[in-house]
């Protein structure tokens, strides 16, 4: 009894002197504004010390999970490699020639800040535009489409996760199945919806979802996840529901996808509307 | 002493503090205390909080009576007062607050005083030069000040002393 008095008494002290002590800065903070610059510079040092530390405990106990990952990841580009290689022996042309340039530049980065409960989630990455970054580049991982890039400085990128309703993303419905935008559903970090599949599209609920390649921010063919239920929208198309590959909760490390022959391929869609506008009038 | 005493000569030293703080300005490297002293000799009959609340209000009124930022004395006074006991437990052991009477030279010899207000002083010292220089001065500075105003704050605040030493003056 005389102890748990003991303890209130202490706590009831502490909460007291911080109590007098935030008054008495507020007050020095208030009337004098190098004081008011000194105090914020100290909480911005504190806050950004405490920040980064909570950052290197979490990353440090999600290594085992990450290390898995890479280790799977390693054995799929093994398999890769062998059936390349297989390829090039059986049709005996040299590995050189079988390798496909897509177009596309692999930047990997680390996600040093991100958000999973709003329904416009964002992300931090730590490379910017000295390392090549530039708006509108996708992020993906082995497992999936993560977001793409919305704002560039020197050597941060900001960019909106997949998990906002505002992203569609241009997929598959199998190896060569029908295209349609996938969405997040808005309810569950792993729930996305594939849109405008027509009616006459059979499919399997299993089939796995790839990225279709018609947009020129992603490549082709990443597997995003695997197709469930559909319901018919308005009588005219299904909608897919689909449960994504990537957990979006503990994800840290990523590769940024640059298309290098975006602007041409944009350049052209231009022309090609200038052209039509013309006609038009 | 009785308490109205008590008060009344706590009220005074207040008064003289406001008075050093106008006017005894003599090198930026010193500035004159006698609050850590003051509220380290409050009686030890007042608890921890009821001991807070005084140096918070005695720190407001001199920062408002004297030249000065509004709420540095308060801000730097408010964690003597929050150390207060459990400093007088290390130093002089539970006594005083067993037998709830002041802490005095005669009873406890001068090297065990000095070494108590000497530690008041110093907490006090380091958090107001720190808030008045507010990162704008170079450590040197700042550990010259610290060491400057407790060497004159101890002596004056030892003067003092005996007119806060309620118990032994009886």
């Amino acid at each position: 009894m005389a102890r748990s008095r003991s303890v209130g008494a202490r706590i009831l002290c502490a909460a007291v002197f911080i109590l007098l002590e935030t008054a008495a800065i507020v007050m020095l903070n208030h009337n004098n504004s190098m004081q008011r610059l000194w105090t914020m510079r100290l909480s911005h040092g504190f806050m950004a010390k405490t920040w980064g530390f909570t950052q290197k405990v979490r990353g440090y106990f999600s290594l085992a999970g990450q290390n898995e990952e890479l280790a799977l990841e390693n054995h799929r580009l093994r398999e890769m490699i062998r059936e390349y290689e297989d390829a090039a022996k059986a049709t005996d042309i040299s590995l050189q020639s079988v390798t496909r340039d897509d177009g596309f530049v692999y930047t990997p980065a680390q996600i040093i800040k991100s958000g999973t409960n709003s329904q416009h989630n964002y992300l931090i990455l730590d490379k910017g535009s000295e390392d090549g970054i530039v708006q509108n580049s996708g992020i993906i991982s082995s497992k999936g489409v993560i977001g793409i890039v919305d704002a560039v400085s020197r050597h941060y990128s900001y960019a909106i996760s997949f998990l906002n309703t505002e992203v569609n993303i241009s997929s598959r419905l199998g190896g060569t199945g029908a295209v349609g935008p996938l969405a997040w559903d808005g309810k569950k970090t792993d729930g996305a919806i594939l849109k405008e599949i027509p009616l006459q599209y059979r499919y399997s609920p299993g089939d796995t979802v790839y990225t279709s390649g018609y947009s020129v921010i992603f490549p082709p063919d990443i597997p995003l996840g695997t197709a469930g239920d559909a319901s018919i929208i308005n009588g005219a198309t299904n909608e897919i529901t689909v449960n994504l590959f990537q957990d979006y909760t503990a994800l840290k490390f990523v590769t940024i996808v640059r298309n290098t022959r975006a602007a041409e391929i944009e350049a052209l869609e231009q022309t090609r509307e200038d052209k039509d506008n013309k006609r038009k009038r | 002493m009785n308490k109205d005493g008590h008060i009344l000569t706590y009220i005074l030293f207040v008064v003289a503090q406001m008075l050093l703080s106008n006017y005894f300005h003599f090198t930026p490297y010193v500035m004159l205390t006698i609050l850590p002293v003051l509220v380290l000799f409050i009686h030890p009959k007042i608890g921890t909080v009821w001991a807070m609340f005084i140096a918070f209000g005695t720190g407001l009124a001199v920062d408002c009576f004297a030249e000065g930022l509004i709420g540095i004395n308060a801000m730097s006074l408010v964690p003597v007062a929050f150390l207060r006991r459990p400093l007088i437990e290390a130093i002089f052991g539970n006594e005083p607050f067993e037998l709830e009477e002041s802490v005095s030279v005669r009873k406890y010899g001068v090297a065990r005083v000095s070494l108590a207000v000497v530690v008041v002083l110093a907490i006090f010292m380091i958090i107001y030069t720190a808030a008045d220089c507010a990162g704008t001065r170079p450590f040197w500075f700042i550990a010259a000040k610290c060491g400057a105003s407790i060497a004159a704050s101890y002596l004056l605040s030892m003067l003092i002393i005996n007119q806060l030493t309620y118990g032994d003056r009886r």
